[in-house]
């Protein structure tokens, strides 16, 4: 009957309230006591299989490169780790991006769980413009194969953001199918006789795109352009983290999103266009994931594998990013950091296959990164702090 | 054992944090007597009997069921100790026919299966019996209010209640409903149940009951036989001051129709009509009550006039302007201010703090953004100005708003709406769950409105408030405006229209 | 005739169109498959403007399709049509790649129809595919091998209840995560155990029951040696409607999805109720994956179930939340991926596209044009705490 506080979070509470509610009560605690809980946990698994934890982490910590920035480290040892950064970096880049395409939805009060297909459709077109247009000078080139990269992800993800507004489908659903539908149509493009298999004769039963041209791709400032050196990807990602903090909180397009996030219907009572909220809100969160799409392909990848299309999960790790980031700027980007870093410490490439089996490591990325999800998808932990603080609060009062 | 009450409670307690909903209350129920349970919203009416039903726990306190101290941990015990409830809001699921619901958590088997047939000849048995009429195939979703209430008491009964507790059972009903409610009442006492009768209208609880306990605030204050009380002594107990608060009122000088509203009808969440052929004229400088009985499509009205919902017919104006086919925000432009009817849903935006909140209308304007740049310095600002010119406490630009008390949360809708200098201003229930300061500051705050020659629309369901208020009431039913009265006239007068009495007189 | 007649009507004529351009009838004429297709959408659109939208609007959608594929067909080699079109060897085909999808569908009307969202099927899924293999190899049985994926599966789905109704997270993020959680879980265990080698090849696997129909046209070649978990799933089909549709366990069910306070007030102990439900869309879930690795393809690999969980979500928001429509959703996706395996003859990248279709149509019917499809209205909400 009467709005009795019987509960920190209401039923109906949006994503972004509670989310608000976890910021508000737990701050950088929680999410750190859910990641430690996490590795915890990895530990357990790791330990229960046979193997030594601590040596296991600490090889995992060597090969991603944070060590890098150690001073007493050895010259040697300097010259390893900064190539183990740069991959780390080089996968930053796109954690960032797919996890803004998924905290900027959920403070609208949206859940993106179509990142991956967005991400897809940006990668494909980007990597159609750079690989064609061939004589089109470098910069120019760049910039196109991006915008179309960026474009495309909007576009794509702008059919939920529409879905939404006019029939008031759940995004949830439309994302996830606009996910396999993009996985699919990728698969046939660049599959055996697809209309963008490489025209190369002698790859002719390889199910591969035609390479992106050197003029398209992104130059490398890091390390070695042969070796796979940091390209320019990451300081466009960061700008997009910037850009994502301004458009939330300095602008009226930001201010109505945050509203709509909050309270849909207080939103709608004051004048704000809901469902044009939700279209535009959706499409910049494919902007969002379609570049970071593009900036895969132009920056290290440079053609798109069929096989590697499904594979993809970066776009899921987006998710782990923007929950454990709490949806706003700077949690992404050291989100997006300590997920790049398992993700390359546990990779074949920097993983001391001696200490521990690479490929075991790769699915305990995966395990740890759904237990920080599911630790988070509830906050037990913060649920738990906020009401010790109530209790402490009351019992204050009480004295 | 034969003459302890049917029911006893003892020294209830139930807090919700920092909130005491039920303090040490007391409370008896004889065999075969209607007791009602009196008290504003907010007095812990629910509450105590939430705590009886198992849905809330006690802190303190003793339950006991004839003479015997009893737990209630779940509805499931409750009903087991043969306690039944009928919820305020309707405890049943809309796609299941009448038989499944009624025998949900009971269900008649054969063998494995469920015996659909022997449910719809028990429903047809029982309803027989107590004389309330249902059709045990149809589905719930598709029968009415009053229809959906008796298979809610049905439920009880089949579940062998012999404590029935209706909560606010009149509010939904139209007054032939509730006469015949009161009927099935009175047999259901001469058969050996026990019914308690939770309400805060006084004429009802005086025509009903047999003994009436008072709650104010969550605790005690009395409790009276029916015989002799009345409707004055009893609002004296409720209300723990004399009522009427009358509020000072200057001289009116109207001015030009500033509201039109010709033939509006619009329709409900579920396409039904909600609001029928609906014309009124609010006029510079007035106040005009909207009198009625909660959901007889004053808030589709409201939504309509708003443009949060289309009208299926009829035109609005605004001034002048035709706002009938605007959205929310062009509404709000014509010059039309909205307190709205629940803070929490459409008021405010909790989770904003309260410059972000009070800009909420103008957050486009140059005022507060260039180019699409919100200048926050500016919000925060014009914040602090009137945070301080509304008085709302405990409350700086930077506060998140949901941590306010009520009335400092509705002074922060009220100053955002009245400084938006509108010509129209819909007050509904602007004063809903405040308290007695705060009430004084929004009735305050309106006539001041009315002073400066704005139009004022109130809807509320507090007939003392509307009555206080206004120049002049309309009273709505079933979506219609059935009578316009003047403020004076008896209490009775406006309950026999607000109830759809006054068209059968007309009728007649 | 009435307008909804005339509605089913066109549906039959779309599918007559297709049906005459193929083997056995194999018309060659174009002509013949569009006029039966304009027939099918012309009586499409009169349904439509007589009211009866969601048939009309299916009537329309078939005669397109019908106009596509029998055009397509009248173009094609009858010989290539031949190999493709092999009814019998289809139906069986369809019915193998609907299974997991059945299992996962049904699986999914339990959780969902008691309140709880769940996204996690293709993570549970992917449980049982696991469990299924290894049970199956550790113990030497293969009904073990189910028995343990079974377990996995509902254990797995538990701590999707804890989270989502205990702890009353949100459930599309806890389901989110589980999916990510067994795929790190499954494929960690796989490299632990089986490392480079994969699952042995002597794997016991579930057998098939053959029927001595052979002489029935159409019908044997059908249903006369299914794998044995494809009887199961059509039966768990059969006793699904059943439990949720015709016994007290059902009501309870369905009314905690509806209205869980209602359940409540009627003594019914939600949460219980909730928890039994999510735990047996894990255990028929986990069906559908060890039907997958010990019933289908006799070995496990990494992410094996490859988002057929989401389509089995697919099938079951297609049909409506019902065990009847769920299946035939099922079957039509399955049919897609059935035709798909065969159509390589004429292109071997176009038959990827049809991978596609079961991910298309679920959006076209999410969207309501073809009716609107009406969850729970509980779905997702978690009980109001006391």
């Amino acid at each position: 009957m009467s709005a009795l506080p019987d509960d920190e979070l209401p039923p109906n509470m949006t994503v972004a309230s509670r989310a608000a509610v976890y910021l508000r009560s737990g701050g950088f605690v929680a999410p750190l006591i859910t990641v430690l809980v996490a590795f915890l946990a990895g530990g357990l698994v790791v330990l229960a299989t046979g193997h030594n934890p601590i040596e296991t982490y600490q090889a995992i910590f060597k090969g991603t490169g944070f060590n890098w920035v150690f001073p007493w480290l050895s010259e040697d040892d300097r010259t390893i780790a900064a190539l183990a950064l740069q991959q780390t970096l080089i996968t930053t880049t796109p954690l960032i991006l797919t996890g803004l395409a998924v905290a900027f939805a959920f403070r609208c009060g949206l859940f993106n769980i179509g990142g991956q297909g967005q991400y897809i459709v940006g990668s494909i077109l980007a990597v159609w413009v750079g690989s064609s247009f061939d004589g089109m000078p470098a910069l120019l080139h760049i910039v196109v194969a991006i915008l179309a990269g960026i474009l495309s992800g909007a576009a794509w993800a702008g059919i939920a953001g529409l879905l939404k507004a006019v029939t008031g489908t759940n995004e949830v659903i439309t994302t996830i199918m606009l996910n396999w539908i993009a996985i699919w149509v990728g698969v046939w493009l660049f599959g055996l006789g697809g209309p963008l298999q490489n025209d190369d004769p002698t790859r002719v039963d390889v199910p591969v795109s035609n390479d992106v041209l050197a003029g398209a791709k992104l130059p490398v400032f890091w390390g070695d352009a042969q070796l796979q050196g940091l390209h320019i990807g990451i300081f466009i990602a960061l700008a997009a983290l910037v850009v994502f903090w301004v458009l939330l909180n300095r602008t009226t397009l930001g201010y109505e999103v945050r509203a709509v996030g909050f309270s849909p219907d207080a939103a709608e009572a004051s004048g704000i266009n809901v469902r044009r909220n939700y279209i535009l809100v959706m499409a910049i969160c494919g902007a969002f994931a379609g570049l970071g799409g593009a900036l895969d392909v132009m920056g290290w990848q440079f053609r798109i594998a069929t096989n590697d299309i499904p594979a993809n999960q970066l776009a899921f790790f987006g998710i782990a990013v923007a929950l454990l980031g709490r949806n706003t700027a700077i949690g992404t980007l050291l989100g997006a950091l300590l997920f790049a870093g398992l993700i390359n410490g546990t990779s074949t490439r920097n993983l001391d296959p001696s200490v521990f089996e690479p490929q075991l490591a790769t699915n305990l990325t995966y395990m740890i990164q759904g237990l920080v999800v599911l630790l988070i998808s509830t906050d037990v932990l913060v649920v738990y702090l906020l009401r010790l603080r109530r209790r402490r609060r009351t019992q204050a009062v009480a004295a | 054992m034969a003459d302890s009450p049917a029911l006893e409670l003892r020294g209830i307690t139930k807090r919700f944090g920092a909130l005491v909903a039920n303090n040490s209350v007391d409370f008896e129920l004889k065999r075969g007597e209607i007791h009602a349970l009196l008290g504003e919203n907010g007095a812990g009416k629910s509450t105590l009997m939430n705590v009886l039903y198992g849905l809330h726990q006690p802190d303190e306190g003793q339950i006991l069921l004839d003479g015997e101290p009893v737990t209630i941990d779940s509805p499931r015990r409750a009903i087991g100790l043969g306690i039944g409830m009928v919820h305020q809001h309707f405890m049943l699921v809309p796609v299941m026919t009448v038989a499944e619901n009624l025998v949900l958590g009971a269900e008649p088997r054969s063998g494995l299966l469920l015996d659909y047939k022997g449910a719809a000849n028990r429903v047809r048995e029982l309803s027989q019996q107590f004389g309330l009429a249902v059709d045990p195939d149809a589905k719930v979703e598709d029968i009415g209010v009053g229809t959906q209430q008796r298979v809610e008491i049905l439920r009880a009964l089949f579940r062998g209640a012999k404590v029935l507790v209706l909560d606010e059972p009149t509010a939904v009903l139209t007054p032939q409903e509730a006469q015949d409610l009161f009927v099935v009442l009175r047999r259901l006492t001469e058969q050996g149940t026990s019914v308690v009768f939770i309400s805060h209208k006084l004429n009802e609880v005086l025509d009903i009951a047999d003994r009436v306990t008072v709650l104010r605030r969550g605790e005690k204050i009395d409790t009276v036989s029916t015989e002799g009380a009345t409707e004055r002594s009893l609002a004296g107990l409720m209300v723990g001051r004399e009522v009427l608060l009358r509020v000072e009122k200057p001289e009116q000088t109207l001015g030009e129709p500033l509201l039109t509203l010709e033939g509006v009808s619009a329709e409900d969440d579920r396409g039904l009509p909600a609001v029928n052929d609906v014309s009124l004229e609010v006029r510079a400088g007035e106040i005009v009550g909207l009198a009625g009985v909660d959901a007889n499509g004053q808030s589709e009205l409201i939504e309509a006039i708003m443009g949060l919902r289309a009208p299926t017919a009829g035109t609005i104006t605004v001034d002048g302007k035709d706002v009938t086919h605007c959205g929310p925000r062009d509404t709000l432009a014509a010059g039309v201010s909205h307190i709205a009817e629940d803070r929490h849903r459409r008021g405010l935006v909790l989770e904003f703090d309260l410059a972000e909140n009070l800009c909420l209308r103008e957050y486009k304007t140059p005022a507060f953004s260039t180019r699409g740049f919100l200048s926050p310095s500016k919000m925060v600002t014009r914040a602090r100005k009137l945070l301080k010119e509304f008085d709302v406490r405990g409350g700086e630009p930077e506060t998140r708003a949901g941590s306010l008390s009520g009335g400092n949360q509705q002074k922060v809708v009220i100053a955002r709406e009245l400084t938006a200098d509108p010509k129209v201003i819909i007050a509904a229930q602007p004063t809903r769950g405040l308290d007695v300061g705060a009430i004084e500051f929004v009735h305050r705050r309106l006539v001041e409105e009315r002073d400066r020659g704005k139009a004022v629309l109130l809807v509320s369901l507090e007939l003392e408030e509307v009555r206080s208020l206004s120049d002049r009431v309309l009273v709505i039913y079933e979506g219609r405006i059935v009578t316009e009265l003047p403020p004076e006239s008896s209490e009775e007068d406006f309950g026999v229209y607000m109830t759809g009495g006054g068209r059968d007189e007309r009728a007649a | 005739m009435t307008p909804k007649r005339v509605g089913w009507a066109a549906v039959a004529l779309g599918i007559l169109a297709f049906f005459v351009a193929v083997p056995p009838l194999t018309v060659r004429s174009p002509i013949v498959v569009i006029v039966l297709a304009a027939l099918a959408m012309a009586a499409g659109s009169y349904a439509v403007t007589a009211g009866e939208k969601r048939i009309g609007w299916g009537g329309i959608v078939a005669g397109l399709v019908g106009l596509v594929g029998g055009y397509a067909a009248t173009q094609s080699g009858v010989a290539n049509l031949e190999r493709v079109v092999v009814w019998g060897a289809l139906g069986a085909a369809t019915l193998r790649y609907a299974t997991p999808l059945i299992f996962g569908a049904v699986g999914g009307l339990f959780s969902e129809r008691s309140g709880v969202v769940n996204i996690a099927l293709e993570g549970m899924m992917l449980m049982g595919a696991f469990f299924g293999a290894w049970g199956a190899d550790m113990t030497g049985s293969w009904i073990l091998g189910l028995v343990i994926a079974v377990v996995a599966g509902s254990a797995f789905a538990a701590i999707h209840a804890l989270f989502a109704i205990s702890f009353r997270a949100d459930q599309i993020v806890s389901g989110t995560a589980l999916n990510l959680l067994a795929v790190g879980i499954t494929g960690y265990l796989y490299v632990q155990v089986y490392g480079d080698l994969g699952t042995p090849d002597d794997l016991p696997s579930v057998p098939n029951v053959s029927l001595p129909i052979d002489w029935l046209p159409l019908f044997g070649d059908v249903f006369g040696d299914l794998n044995l978990l494809v009887w199961l799933a059509l039966a768990a089909v059969l006793v699904t409607w059943i439990v949720v549709f015709r016994t007290p366990t059902g009501l309870r069910l369905r009314s905690a999805g509806e209205n869980p306070l209602a359940a409540e007030t009627a003594g019914l102990n939600v949460v219980r109720t909730r928890y039994y439900a999510v735990m047996a869309s894990g255990g028929l879930a986990a069906l559908g994956g060890a039907f997958l690795s010990i019933g289908f393809l006799h070995t496990f690999t990494q992410n094996m179930t490859a988002g057929r969980g989401f389509i089995a979500l697919a099938a079951l928001i297609f049909g409506r939340w019902k065990p009847g429509l769920a299946l035939a959703a099922t079957l039509l996706f399955g049919f897609g991926s059935a035709l798909a395996s065969r159509l390589p003859v004429f292109s071997p990248s176009g038959a990827v596209l049809f991978q596609a279709l079961p991910y298309v149509l679920t959006l076209i019917a999410v969207t309501g044009l073809i009716g609107r499809s009406v969850p729970p209205l509980a779905l997702g909400r978690p009980l109001p705490r006391s």
